[in-house]
Order: C-alpha cells, then sequence, then structure tokens
C-alpha cells in the first residue's frame, strides 16, 4: 500500500519537475513594463534617441514584429533598397515629413499601411505615454536620419503609461545620466557626441574631443562647457551658438569635474 | 455615475491602489489561489457534465453499472465542491484587499452578475445535495428520470455560473473598444461589458476543457483506487473506470484545439498586438512547452490504450500496427514542438542565419503544425479504432468492404491533410489560415463517418472473449497518473497565457498594474508557480479522495453482467 503511494508521488513529482526543468531551461523572457518617461524642456535629441531606443527593443514590443522581415517592414535596417527607416520616412506619404509620417504610423497605424504588409500594426498611443511616443519618433528618425524631435514637440506628462514607478532610460533619471559621474556616460547622456567625435563615436558638427587634452588646459576645457560661445575653435566658427548653454546647470560639480579631467587626459 | 467614482476615490485614497502580501508578494498569492480555485472549479463542472450522461446510458441501456458510475463521479464531486468555494472565497477575499482599486472598478461595472452568481451558485449547491443524496431514494420509474433532470439541471447552474465567471475574466482581456481609460466604470452597460470579443471563445473552450480535465482527474482516482484495490472485483471495477476517464478525456482533447484556434482568432481579429504577443512575442516559446505536453498526453493516452489491449482476448492481431501509430506520434510531435518565430538577440539572430532557423523554420510553420496536430489525431483515433474492434469479428455481410471503405477514409483524410499542409508553403498568409479548415474538416469527417461504420459493422459482432477487466500490469496506471498531472499542468499553463497577454494590464489597455509585480514574469518563474499550484491541488484532491474513502465504502457492485464493450 505504503509502496503503492510512495511510487505515485515519485510519479507525480517526477513529472511536475521535469516540466518545471524545460520551462526554466529555454531562453527566460520577461514582458517589461513601460515606465513613464520625464522629460524636461531642455531635453536633447539624444536623450528622447536614448529613451526611445530602450522602448524600441524592450518595453515597446517593436521587435515583435519589426526585423523579422515577415510581418511589418525592418526599421533599422535596409528594407527594398529605400535604406533604413530615418532614409525613407519622408518619402513614404506625400505631404507628410518623416517627423510627421512616424507619429501617423505609431498613434494612427491604419492610416497608411506599406503595400504588402497587413494592417496589424496597433495603436500606440492607447498603451504608450506621449512623451514614449515622441522619443520613440526620434528614435526611429535616428536609424538614417536627421532628428528633428524637439521638446516643443511633446506635451507634460500625462496619459495611459503615466506610473509611479521610477522612470527608465535617458531622459527620467535625475539629471543628465542619471546622475552617474562615469565620463563615457556623461558624454553619451548629455548628448556631447551628437555633434562631436570621441574616440570611435560621434558626429563631425563640433571639433573632434578625442585629443582635446592636447589642444586645450583643463580650465579652458570647463569653461567651453559651461559658456560654449566665449571660444569658438578654428573652422568651426559658422557654428557659434549651436552648442547648448545649460550644461552648468545639469551637470552636478562632480559630473563637471569627471567630465573636464576625463578630457583633459585625452592628450 | 459621479457615486461610483466617489467610491473608487475613496477607495483609493483610504485604502491606496494595492496592498502586499507577507513574503510571497500579491502576485503570488492571487495566482495561486485563482489557479486552485480554477482547478478545483474545473472539476466540479466537468464531472457532472459526464456523471449525467453516464445516468442516462444506466436508465435508457438499463444498466446499472453505469448508474453506480455516475454515482461514483457524483460523490467526488460533492468533496470537492466545498474545496471549490473555500478556494473561491480566499480568492475574492485576496483580490478584496490586495487589489482594492481593481476590485471597486470591476464590482463598479459587474456588482448585479456578482449578485446572480452567489444566488446561482446557492441552487448549484442545494440541487447537487438533492442530487446525490436522492440517488437511492429516487432509484426506479418516473422517480428516476426526475432524478437525472435533477442531474441536468446541477449543469445548467454549474454553466451559468461559468459563463458568468468568465465575462469578468474575458473583459479584463477584451473590453469592448468604446471603454477608454476615462470611462467611468458606472456608465459601462452591464451586457455591454458581458458580450465581449472572447467572452462567448473563452465559454466553449472552457466547457470542453472542464470535461477533459475532470475525465482525467477521474482517471486517476480510478488508477489510484486500482493500485490500492483488493479484490479482483474491486480492481476490474476499478479499472473500467479509468478506462472511462481516459476515454473520456481523449475523446474531449481531440476537440479542444478547435475551440482554441477560436479563441485565439478572437483575440487576433480584437488587437493583432495581443496575439502577437501570445504567439509570436514574449510567449512564443510557451507554445513549444504546449507542445511537449501535448505529445506526453498523446503518447500517454494512446501507451494506456495500447497496453489495455492486452486485457483484450483477439488484441494480439492488431498489436504489429502500434509502433507505426508510434512512429507517427513522435515525428508530428517533433514537428508540432518545432519553434518558428521567437524573440531572439542579435547573436542568436547571426548564429541562425536569419530570423528563422535554415532548417527547423520550415517545419515551425502552422502548415506543418496543422499538418502534425492533424496526423496525430487521426492516429489516436485509429489506436481506439483498433482497441474498440479488438475483441470481435464482424459477422455483417459487408464486413470487408466497411473495412476497406474505413481504410480509405483513413487515406482520404491523411491525403488531405497532407496536400493542404504542402500547398500552405506555396500561398499566401491569408490563404493558408483557411486551409487549416480543410484539414480539421477532413479528420473530423473521416472520425464521424468511420465511427458510424464501426458501429453498424459491430451489429451482432461475434465475441472473441470478453475484456478481462483487472488485468492490467500497475504500469499503465502510472500512466493515467501523468495524464492527471499533465493535464493540471497545461490548464496552468494555458491560464498563464490568457492572462499573461494582457502583460502589464488589469484591464487591457484601461486600467494599468502599477504593482512592482506588473511586468509579466517569464516561462520559468511561471513553470515555478504552476508546478506549486498543480501540487497544492493534487494533494489536497489526494486527501479529499482520501476522505471520501474514510466515509464511504466504494461504490462498486459485483459484476452481474457481462463486462460493457470498449466504446459503448
Amino acid at each position: 500500500m505504503w509502496a503503492n503511494n510512495l511510487r505515485i508521488i515519485a510519479v507525480v513529482l517526477g513529472t511536475l519537475a521535469l516540466y518545471t526543468l524545460i520551462a526554466n531551461k529555454i531562453p527566460q523572457v520577461q514582458s517589461e513594463v513601460p515606465h513613464a518617461l520625464t522629460l524636461g524642456a531642455n531635453v536633447t535629441p539624444e536623450q528622447l534617441v536614448s529613451a526611445g531606443d530602450q522602448l524600441y527593443h524592450g518595453a515597446g514590443g517593436c521587435t515583435a514584429c519589426h526585423g523579422l522581415g515577415t510581418r511589418a517592414p525592418n526599421l533599422l535596417t535596409d528594407e527594398k533598397a529605400q535604406g533604413p527607416i530615418g532614409a525613407r520616412c519622408g518619402k513614404r506619404e506625400s505631404g507628410k515629413d518623416c517627423k510627421a509620417y512616424l507619429y501617423e504610423s505609431l498613434t494612427s497605424p491604419k492610416a497608411f499601411v506599406v503595400p504588402g504588409y497587413e494592417p496589424i500594426m496597433p495603436e500606440m498611443g492607447r498603451i504608450l505615454s506621449p512623451q514614449q511616443i515622441w522619443a520613440l519618433v526620434a528614435f526611429l528618425e535616428s536609424n538614417g536620419g536627421t532628428v528633428d524631435v524637439t521638446a516643443s514637440d511633446i506635451p507634460p506628462a500625462s496619459g495611459p503609461a503615466a506610473s509611479p514607478a521610477p522612470a527608465a532610460g535617458g531622459g527620467g533619471a535625475p539629471g543628465i545620466a542619471g546622475g552617474s559621474t562615469d565620463p563615457m556616460t556623461i558624454i553619451r547622456g548629455a548628448g556631447c557626441t551628437g555633434c562631436h567625435k570621441v574616440g570611435n563615436e560621434g558626429g563631425a558638427i563640433g571639433p573632434n574631443l578625442t585629443h582635446v587634452g592636447s589642444r586645450l588646459s583643463a580650465a579652458l576645457i570647463r569653461e567651453c562647457i559651461l559658456r560654449p560661445d566665449t571660444r569658438v575653435a578654428k573652422g568651426y566658427e559658422k557654428f557659434v551658438g549651436v552648442m547648448p548653454k545649460m550644461f552648468g546647470n545639469q551637470l552636478s560639480g562632480a559630473q563637471l569635474e569627471a567630465l573636464v579631467q576625463f578630457l583633459a587626459s585625452h592628450k | 455615475m459621479a457615486g461610483g467614482m466617489m467610491l473608487l476615490q475613496a477607495v483609493a485614497d483610504t485604502a491606496g491602489a494595492y496592498r502586499d502580501f507577507p513574503l510571497i508578494g500579491s502576485r503570488a498569492a492571487i495566482w495561486i489561489a485563482a489557479e486552485i480555485h480554477l482547478m478545483f472549479a474545473a472539476f466540479v463542472l466537468g464531472v457532472p457534465i459526464f456523471a449525467v450522461v453516464a445516468e442516462a446510458i444506466g436508465i435508457f441501456g438499463k444498466d446499472q453499472r453505469y448508474d453506480r458510475l455516475a454515482k461514483e463521479f457524483t460523490r467526488l464531486l460533492l468533496i470537492a465542491y466545498s474545496a471549490t468555494a473555500i478556494w473561491g472565497a480566499v480568492f475574492v477575499f485576496l483580490l478584496s484587499t490586495l487589489y482594492p482599486r481593481f476590485w471597486a472598478y470591476m464590482t463598479a461595472i459587474f456588482g448585479p452578475s456578482m449578485w446572480v452568481y452567489v444566488s446561482i451558485f446557492f441552487f448549484e449547491s442545494f440541487t447537487l445535495y438533492l442530487y446525490y443524496y436522492g440517488w437511492d431514494r429516487w432509484k426506479y420509474g418516473r422517480a428516476k428520470i426526475v432524478h437525472w433532470c435533477l442531474g441536468i439541471l446541477l449543469n445548467i447552474w454549474g454553466t451559468i455560473v461559468m459563463f458568468i465567471a468568465d465575462s469578468w475574466l474575458t473583459y479584463m482581456m477584451t473590453p469592448p473598444r468604446d471603454i477608454t481609460a476615462e470611462t467611468s466604470p458606472t456608465s459601462i452597460k452591464i451586457w455591454h461589458a458581458i458580450l465581449n470579443h472572447t467572452w462567448m471563445p473563452i465559454n466553449i473552450h472552457r466547457l470542453i476543457g472542464n470535461v477533459v480535465f475532470g475525465g482525467a482527474i477521474v482517471g486517476a482516482y480510478a488508477s489510484y483506487r486500482f493500485l490500492a484495490a483488493r479484490t479482483e472485483e474491486e480492481r476490474a471495477h476499478y479499472d473500467w473506470m479509468g478506462y472511462v476517464g481516459n476515454f473520456i478525456a481523449m475523446s474531449a482533447l481531440i476537440v479542444l484545439p478547435f475551440a482554441g484556434y477560436w479563441l485565439g482568432r478572437e483575440i487576433y481579429q480584437y488587437d493583432q498586438s495581443m496575439g502577437i504577443t501570445m504567439m509570436g512575442g514574449f510567449m512564443s516559446w510557451l507554445w513549444v512547452i504546449q507542445a511537449f505536453l501535448i505529445a506526453v498526453l498523446f503518447l500517454a493516452g494512446n501507451y494506456y490504450l495500447w497496453v489495455g489491449m492486452g486485457r483484450i482476448p483477439g488484441a494480439e492481431r492488431f498489436r504489429p500496427y502500434t509502433k507505426w501509430l508510434l512512429v507517427v506520434l513522435v515525428l508530428g510531435a517533433l514537428v508540432w514542438g518545432t519553434p518558428h518565430t521567437m524573440i531572439a538577440d542579435s547573436r542568436e539572430l547571426a548564429a541562425m542565419g536569419g530570423s528563422h532557423h535554415p532548417l527547423l523554420g520550415a517545419l515551425g510553420v502552422m502548415s506543418a503544425k496543422n499538418t502534425a496536430v492533424n496526423l496525430m489525431i487521426l492516429s489516436t483515433f485509429l489506436s481506439f479504432l483498433l482497441y474498440r474492434r479488438a475483441n470481435i469479428r464482424q459477422v455483417v455481410p459487408w464486413a470487408k468492404t466497411g473495412t476497406r471503405i474505413q481504410a480509405g477514409m483513413f487515406v482520404i483524410a491523411a491525403a488531405i491533410v497532407l496536400f493542404f499542409g504542402i500547398r500552405g508553403y506555396f500561398v499566401e498568409a491569408i490563404v493558408r489560415i483557411g486551409y487549416s479548415v480543410y484539414q480539421v474538416g477532413a479528420v473530423l469527417a473521416c472520425i464521424i463517418f468511420v465511427t458510424v461504420i464501426d458501429v453498424l459493422m459491430a451489429r451482432g459482432a461475434q465475441s472473441l472473449g470478453a475484456i478481462q477487466w483487472g488485468r492490467m500490469p500497475p504500469r499503465s496506471q502510472y500512466a493515467l497518473f501523468i495524464l492527471a498531472v499533465t493535464f493540471t499542468w497545461l490548464m496552468g499553463l494555458m491560464g498563464f497565457a490568457r492572462s499573461g497577454i494582457r502583460q502589464h494590464w488589469h484591464v487591457w489597455q484601461i486600467m494599468q498594474d502599477t504593482t512592482p509585480y506588473a511586468a509579466t514574469p517569464a516561462l520559468g518563474y511561471a513553470a515555478i508557480m504552476i508546478s506549486t499550484c498543480v501540487l497544492i491541488f493534487l494533494s489536497l484532491v489526494g486527501f479529499i479522495f482520501w476522505l471520501g474513502g474514510l466515509a464511504e465504502k466504494s461504490t462498486f457492485v459485483p459484476s452481474t453482467v457481462e463486462a460493457p464493450h470498449v466504446g459503448q
């Protein structure tokens, strides 16, 4: 009798253990919650792109369809020799520039469906807040195009996805780069690489900062960050006024010093 | 409306939107309470369906054995009923104390239906008591028919109760599209909320699923009693009971995927992104696990039948065929379990050479999977047919022709399934989806017509010997336990899929979950929760059945008539 009972218990426990083990051996994917974004009036394109990047690859759920090449167009890679989405978005609908088209695609996806695909795109405005929508627009523009989403496009934080949970992504953390004092995190979080090249990263609108320590002292670097128009690098006169002047307000003292010492050491 | 809003506000202000549960957290607490309540509920809703059918066979077939079987089913039901109510109360108390704002929202919409629910639950309880305790009193003549009608009434109450509860959970999944986050819950018409997209598909799916589940648990109970039996007659009775439980579970299981397909289609029609999350998003691996579980069900169910043929004189004629059936089942299971669209990182995509694996990607599509599962269903039906015919020799003059027609029907059905499976690779997705209807139609038509022919052919058939009930090796009984555990686990897994596709929403795109547990967990965590729930449920069921055994001796009767023919 007891032998039978023990065998039954062993069969039940063994079966349960087997199923639990298999389910734990496969890749573990958790559905993340899209955290609310709090984007300040001085939000930079880079901050938007960074937040949009996180949404696109995470809680936005975009990769469930985009990127497979079957359910929905590839966005981050080439699609029918038209380049990534940032390069082709302005040509999709006549009369609509890239920003307007991408915003419409996210909020009213059935207004225009790319030929060859089914109208399966959900209305992201029901799922994400306006801040998150605009962050996605900026991220998509950044893939092959120019980011022209600005703080003026973004309404104050509210909407269905607003939550008391701490914000994720570049825009929601306290201060630039979430208060980090890691120089490269500050450089990326502050959007420096949007214009300046640092090592292998960044653009060519402003002077290359890879060896800035060999040209400028720490004091001059600090001055250029706090008051960018007081000294203009040779050959970049036409860009006077482009560099934001708010870093003195946004960077903490520790962040500023970490950044200055980092750049000054790059000779 | 203002009153409702004030109520919501008051609840939010005074009690907060959420409270936490010690140690395991509020999500795990709700998960366990809801899951175990549902498992008991499925049992007490499924068993009356076939109890009343067994009683009808007993009445109209004048076979006391079925009547006794129906009574034994109902005795299990009686004991499990209070456990269902207790876990239901635990669930409601936890929900109202841990998620007060959500609870206030739901009661603002569904309050009247909750009152009706409780009333019908009350009627259902007393109908059950009358049904069970009146069994021996209303045993003959017109009184027996009245008693049988009580069984039907019990099923009606149970079905209404389930339909009401289904409206709440389906509203959470697929609230009507004109309802938004700004809509006051008290302004929502209750029928409008009930008649949502997935209400009826869930109702039908659960109705069939409950029969499958009830059959499996009854099978496990019978196998437990079989292993513990002290006499040959007792062993014979519980062997037969286990066979009936398995037969009910497997028969209903064959229909269940079609109801699931309807439910899935409605989810896609309601919101494509929800459907994609379910089938191709973060839940995509879940279907590989599901395929594995269903493969276990098919294999264990067929194994039980094949072992059972050992107690049937004449069955040795068909034994050589079983290995080929096993080959089809294993191949089908492998194809069904092949992943197709998975969330993969760039390293995994690079390793595969694209978004789909070059070889397995071709087998992971629905054309291949539909073909595999339809062939598995056909194979299982063939197993049952061989089992059914094992101890008879047909004497009707057209027996050979009939068998050839049956074989032809199998070949035609398999050919249709294969043809549309292969053709599906060469047509658009929208056309391909329609092919599954032809495949399913061919299989169902084969099952129906072959069964009809078989019944007609069996008229006056010569017996090769009575089935030797009780002459089953113990290993066959463990297959019944595996079936019960797997059905229960599968129910937990599918419950996770249904509930999990809402992701971080209490009510899809209307009321967001803002607890620390809002993220839908990965399958590993879900599996631990499911196994915990299954273990608690089976432990309680085991205890309840043991108590039942103490309270009343088995109702089996010594064999006074020849054992019923299999499948009848």
